[in-house]
């Protein structure tokens, strides 16, 4: 194991034992009555008496014995993760969720075991798997995974979604320096894993991490000071100024777009920065300066999906939707799920007297876009 | 055709205005009588009052809640209300200046400098006082959290950007250039320049012609404050809740066309006027398109093998707000089946 903090640690085991409470009653095939049973009862003793080797030995017995029992795959495998034995433990896992599809603690204990032999494309599947099938639903249990998951997210570059998951834990009480690390990694944007952070970032990361961390918690005033001291004491580096105004931008778009800008001072031809700088002023109304920017964040890299989406969207709002109609069409063809692409599609068909596509267009948005609270206040 | 317009009016004010010049501030109503004389009475037009230019409380001068064990009083003498919650030992009284609303009612009340959203609104439909709508989760354990709802900057910046004018410049507020309740240049931007140059002789500003605008464009005029399809569908609002946001409700009916100007808000409703109560005012709105005379024009819109007048009173059903206070016209136009759930 990699991890260096108690509270992961208390977290994971944590994990092992509510997946071993909730683990399904047994459906045992009395193929061989005596000597199963007999390696069954012994296999749960040794288990709650804390003699895993014993347990672990039994357990490999018994499934050798009975490959059909779902549960004492189950219990293997969590064993073995228990004791850092990954590989039998993915192979334990694989066995039980051949027989129990739908178990999603299984499959995010699966990603946790390849996450920690370097099978990362397939962690990060099984661990989304697991979360999609409730396995992140037990705030205790949603630690771990979500920590994981958002790793795995840094380390393909896919930086604002791991941000996400890092405010969920954040919000969740979720905070030490794991945690921090791992959103310092992501708010500058460096698609590697904490094992890999060079000695001489570290202290970065861990003050860029901590100060998102205090913003994500709710301590705006302490985050701003937090932030303040990094652009003091690291004035050149680039990517902290956009990760402050990515959090800001939310709730005060004003000072968000001032940190863009300043942003563009230490990272001038970046094209993200003024994507998000188009998107900011878009937001705000300002669509006629949102498009330079857009213009810019376009020639600067055209395969940046968040560039075809602003100048799209820049373009239909000061009046050029035939202009604006192929960017649009090139996201949603690249990102298929891309909630904003198609709320512009769907506006600019609209504009146009496409009823259908129009309409086609409303009915995905409204597929893709989650349930949100009530809108039954004042607001 | 806007020259001859301008020419005509141009030479009748001007020969107005000089014969008054330095008496009188022109105001809109001298060349735009017809929506001046009504526009100001109308619900936008006293989306808030001030203290004074209050009917309802004038016509309610003492309106009293009870929730566990807070008593609410709303008391109005003299054009002054106070707002007091008591607990049975103390109370906190609270002066009323801004209300938001024109018939129901809700109250910003700053007390120590803190805003707040009062916790009870007086409804119409009840004649009193009840719990404001989304409030009923509140849990108040102090006299102070019983005033209401505290509001973040954000959220009175906001409040009274869409029921006041003149009160959020470059984004920030402004309680000194407030005026209460859409006036004229709330909805028309540059009317101010437009005024100040004719008040110049200089005839040549005008306000953007917002009846132009497509249908989509002028669902997302209203939408500003309306709320906007785009808007709610990213908020994910779901639910008969979502029944008050007429663009987003429009925007899913299939008789909706982004391009086609007789299914635009203003086809249906003139912003100046009251607000036209009855179906029947609404048909020739509908026939505009489905009618056979129309195929040509419409060739999707079909024709109803059921009644020939009152659609609206079918097709745009009636859906009581949750809280119960309220009752809204759904702008999802469709045909409504009997036990359908209500859709999106
Ligand atoms: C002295 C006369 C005068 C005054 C005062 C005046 N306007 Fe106008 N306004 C005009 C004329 C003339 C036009 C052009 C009319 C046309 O094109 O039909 C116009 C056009 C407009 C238009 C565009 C209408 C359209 O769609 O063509 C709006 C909106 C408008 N005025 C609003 C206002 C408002 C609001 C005020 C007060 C702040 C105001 N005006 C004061 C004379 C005046
Ligand atoms: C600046 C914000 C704003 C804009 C823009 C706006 N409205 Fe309103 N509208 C309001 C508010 C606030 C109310 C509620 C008034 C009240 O009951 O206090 C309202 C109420 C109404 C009502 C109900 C009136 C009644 O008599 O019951 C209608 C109809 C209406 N608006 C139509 C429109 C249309 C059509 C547009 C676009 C042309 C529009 N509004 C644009 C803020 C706005
Ligand atoms: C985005 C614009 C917007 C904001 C912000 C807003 N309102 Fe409104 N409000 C409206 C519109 C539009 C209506 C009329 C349609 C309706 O009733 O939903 C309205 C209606 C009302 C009504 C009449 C009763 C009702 O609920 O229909 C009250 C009372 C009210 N608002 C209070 C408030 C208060 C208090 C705030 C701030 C804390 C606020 N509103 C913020 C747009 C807004
Ligand atoms: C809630 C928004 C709103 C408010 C408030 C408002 N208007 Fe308008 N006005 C509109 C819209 C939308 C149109 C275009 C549709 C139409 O012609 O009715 C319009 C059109 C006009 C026109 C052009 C009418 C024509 O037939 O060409 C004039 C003039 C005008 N408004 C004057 C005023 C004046 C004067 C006031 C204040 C007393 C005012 N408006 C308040 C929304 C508003
Ligand atoms: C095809 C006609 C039609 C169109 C288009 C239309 N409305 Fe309405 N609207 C109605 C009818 C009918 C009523 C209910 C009148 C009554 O009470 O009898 C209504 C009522 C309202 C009310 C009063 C509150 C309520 O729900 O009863 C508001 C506010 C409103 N409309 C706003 C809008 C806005 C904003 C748009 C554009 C997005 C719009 N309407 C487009 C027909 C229309
Ligand atoms: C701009 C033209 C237009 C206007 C105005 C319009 N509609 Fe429609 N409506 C259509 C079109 C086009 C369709 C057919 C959509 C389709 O079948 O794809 C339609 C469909 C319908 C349907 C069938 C919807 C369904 O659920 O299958 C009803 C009912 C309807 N309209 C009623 C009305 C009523 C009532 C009004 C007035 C309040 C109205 N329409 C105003 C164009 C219009
Ligand atoms: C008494 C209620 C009622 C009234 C009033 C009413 N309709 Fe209908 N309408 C219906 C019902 C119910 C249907 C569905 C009929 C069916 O499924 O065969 C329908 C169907 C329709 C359709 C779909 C037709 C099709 O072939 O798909 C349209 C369009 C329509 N109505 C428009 C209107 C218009 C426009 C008016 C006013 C002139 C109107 N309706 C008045 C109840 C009504």
């Amino acid at each position: 194991m990699h991890l260096r903090s108690r509270l992961i640690a208390d977290t994971l085991l944590g994990l092992t034992l509510t997946l071993l409470l909730q683990a399904p009653a047994s459906t045992v095939a009395q193929d061989h009555p005596e000597s199963f049973d007999e390696l069954t009862a012994g296999a749960s003793s040794a288990r709650e008496q804390g003699d895993i080797p014993r347990a672990i030995e039994l357990y490999q017995q018994a499934t050798q014995l009975n490959p059909k029992w779902p549960d004492g795959w189950w219990y293997l495998g969590s064993l073995q993760y228990g004791v850092n034995a990954y590989a039998p433990a993915i192979e334990a896992l694989t066995h039980y969720i051949e027989l129990t599809p739908d178990a999603g603690p299984a499959r995010a204990l699966r990603g946790l075991c390849e996450f920690e032999v370097g099978q990362y494309p397939q962690s990060l599947q099984d661990l989304q798997q697991g979360i999609a099938l409730g396995a992140a639903n037990q705030p205790r249990n949603a630690g771990i995974v979500l920590y994981h998951e958002a790793l795995l997210l840094t380390r393909l570059g896919r930086f604002e979604e791991a941000l996400g998951k890092y405010a969920v834990m954040v919000r969740h009480g979720t905070i030490n320096e794991d945690v921090t690390n791992g959103i310092g990694l992501s708010g500058l944007r460096m698609p590697i894993l904490p094992k890999d952070i060079d000695p001489s970032q570290a202290q970065l990361i861990a003050m860029v991490g901590r100060a998102a961390a205090t913003f994500m918690s709710g301590d705006l005033t302490g985050a701003h000071q937090a932030f303040e001291e990094i652009f003091a004491r690291f004035p050149t580096t680039p990517n902290v100024h956009y990760l402050y105004a990515y959090l800001l931008f939310p709730a005060d778009p004003d000072q968000a777009i001032g940190q863009f800008q300043k942003e563009l001072t230490i990272s001038p031809a970046s094209a993200l920065v003024h994507a998000m700088l188009a998107w900011a002023f878009g937001m705000q109304g300002d669509y006629r300066i949102a498009l330079s920017d857009a213009q810019k964040a376009f020639a600067e890299d055209p395969s940046l999906s968040m560039a075809q989406l602003v100048l799209g969207r820049d373009l239909m709002e000061t009046g050029d939707i035939r202009g604006a109609l192929p960017h649009l069409e090139a996201v949603v063809t690249t990102e298929p799920q891309n909630l904003e692409a198609h709320i512009a599609l769907a506006k600019a068909y609209s504009e146009l007297g496409r009823r259908d596509d129009a309409g086609r267009e409303r009915l995905l948005c409204l597929a893709l876009s989650g349930h949100g609270t009530a809108a039954d206040a004042n607001m | 055709m806007r020259i001859c317009r301008v020419l005509l009016v141009s030479l009748l004010s001007c020969i107005c205005m000089s014969a008054e010049r330095g008496q009188e501030t022109v105001t809109c109503a001298r060349c735009h009588q017809k929506q001046a004389s009504t526009q100001p009475g109308t619900q936008m037009g006293h989306a808030m009052q001030v203290p004074g230019d209050n009917d309802t409380l004038r016509a309610h001068p003492e309106l009293t809640f009870r929730r566990e064990q807070y008593t609410y009083t709303v008391k109005t003498q003299n054009g002054q209300t106070q707002y007091i919650v008591s607990d049975g030992t103390h109370s906190i009284s609270i002066p009323v200046v801004w209300s938001m609303g024109a018939q129901a009612q809700t109250w910003l009340l700053d007390h120590n400098g803190r805003m707040y959203e009062s916790l009870v609104s007086y409804y119409p439909s009840i004649e009193g006082l009840a719990l404001t709508v989304g409030d009923d989760r509140l849990e108040p354990k102090t006299l102070e959290e019983a005033i209401g709802r505290p509001l973040l900057e954000e959220g009175v910046t906001t409040c009274f950007g869409c029921h006041a004018s003149n009160a959020v410049i470059g984004h920030k507020l402004n309680l000194t250039s407030l005026k209460p309740g859409l006036t004229c240049e709330h909805c028309h931007v540059d009317a101010g320049a437009h005024l100040a140059s004719i008040a110049q002789g200089d005839w040549t500003v005008f306000p953007p012609e917002l009846k132009d605008l497509s249908s989509e464009d002028i669902s997302n005029f209203c939408g500003q404050c309306h709320r906007t399809w785009e808007l709610v569908v990213r908020a994910g609002w779901r639910g008969t809740s979502n029944v008050r946001f007429q663009p987003y409700r429009l925007a899913i009916s299939k008789c909706f066309d982004g391009a086609d100007p007789r299914i635009s808000c203003i086809a249906c409703h003139d912003p100046h006027q009251k607000v036209v109560r009855g179906a029947s005012f609404y048909d020739s709105k509908c026939l505009a398109c489905h009618s056979p005379a129309m195929s040509a024009a419409a060739p999707h819109a079909k024709v109803c093998s059921v009644a020939k007048v009152n659609c609206a009173s079918c097709h745009m059903p009636k859906v009581p707000f949750p809280g119960g206070h309220f009752v809204f016209t759904d702008h999802d136009i469709r045909i409504v089946k009997p036990n359908e759930p209500y859709p999106y």
